[in-house]
């Protein structure tokens, strides 16, 4: 339980008070600082509502001359938000929330790399090289065919996320515990497939900017 | 951050780097990866098939500096040692030697795994090529 430090109304923990609307800035997980239900799939423009409403509220600037009590909830209430908006906003940032939520870690017993997803790298990477050796036309429009090979594995990993999303969304914390461990399973697998294809394409963007430049 | 001297220096001057012929047969290799962070490693190990002593080590590793150097150091580490050996070394290992921080203690523990990797990779060839006791026969042709 939470006071308001505006209205002293006790309650559960809250971003901001029940009563008042005055921020509290206790600390709750991410979903309830913007007030969205513990679901994975988000609407995004649902989101941003929540986030500019309650970012409105509980400003700084509207606290300057309040009592340091309720400056500090208003510091404190902005400071969760934002992180919350910043990481439900990106969907690999949420599902990896997610994991934490659930006491699960990305790394852990998750080091081999899939076999087709390791030979893209490596192939990508030696394109990469020869491009850094020799700027030729060749090899630059090799990088860029990468490039889009890459983004196109990106949008699928993407599509992937969001039906595991669905699913749990779908029955939640009501399902078998086996079921469970498969699905937390599948979610590191295209977590981790979508962590590595992003450093990738971070790579070759460099490669190519750096190109550019010469 | 400020990497160590050994770091610094392996990453100048990786040792070892490169690949082995995929075909060859005294060759396992471990692909392993960091999610949190997207690095990738490869370690090749050559081994003898008859002493099952690591004869010869490659890598090629794409990520931070310390992956870099932790991988370049496992394969000076693991060159002469009994495939049984190779398998106890402990990433706390890389870590002393490599002086590495907390943050990137995970880059010494992916190139642990990556020999555990590539020495199964090369149990488990060996195992399917030579299913009995019996000498391999020729297989020309």
């Amino acid at each position: 339980m939470v006071t308001c430090p505006s209205c002293v109304r006790t309650q559960p923990l809250a971003l901001v008070c029940a009563g008042c609307g005055a921020p509290i800035g206790a600390s709750v997980d991410l979903f309830a600082a913007l007030n969205l239900p513990r679901r994975l799939t988000i609407d995004p423009e649902a989101l941003e509502r929540a986030y500019h409403n309650l970012s409105r509220r509980i400003h700084p600037d509207r606290f300057g001359s309040a009592s340091v009590r309720i400056r500090d909830a208003s510091l404190r209430a902005t400071a969760l938000l934002t992180r919350a908006y910043r990481t439900l906003r990106d969907p690999a940032a949420r599902g990896r929330y997610w994991l934490e939520l659930h006491g699960h870690k990305l790394g852990d017993d998750n080091q081999r790399v899939p076999a087709n997803l390791a030979a893209l790298v490596f192939e990508t990477q030696e394109r990469l090289a020869e491009l850094r050796d020799e700027r030729t036309p060749g090899n630059l429009a090799a990088a860029r065919a990468r490039r889009e090979e890459v983004a196109r594995a990106l949008d699928a990993a993407g599509l992937e996320l969001a039906e595991n999303f669905a699913r749990w969304d779908a029955d939640g914390v009501a399902t078998a515990d086996g079921e469970h461990a498969a699905r937390f399973a599948e979610l590191k697998a295209v977590l981790s497939k979508i962590a590595y294809l992003t450093t990738l394409h971070r790579d070759i963007d460099r490669e190519l900017e750096t190109a550019r430049a010469a | 951050m400020a990497y160590s001297d050994k770091v610094i220096d392996h990453y100048n001057n990786p040792r070892n780097v490169g690949s082995f012929d995929k075909g060859d047969a005294d060759v396992g290799t471990g692909i392993v990866g960091a999610p949190e962070c997207g690095d990738v490693m490869k370690l090749q190990l050559r081994i003898n098939p008859e002493s099952r002593v690591i004869e010869d080590a490659r890598f090629k590793t794409f990520g931070c500096g310390s992956a870099i150097a932790s991988s370049s150091y496992v394969t000076e580490l693991v060159k002469g040692k009994h495939i049984e050996e190779a398998m106890t070394i402990k990433n706390t290992v890389i870590v002393q030697e490599l002086n590495l921080p907390p943050v990137k203690i995970h880059c010494s523990v992916l190139a642990e795994d990556a020999i555990k990797a590539a020495i199964g990779d090369w149990k488990k060839q060996h195992e399917d090529a030579r299913p009995s006791a019996e000498p391999r026969k020729a297989q020309e042709g």
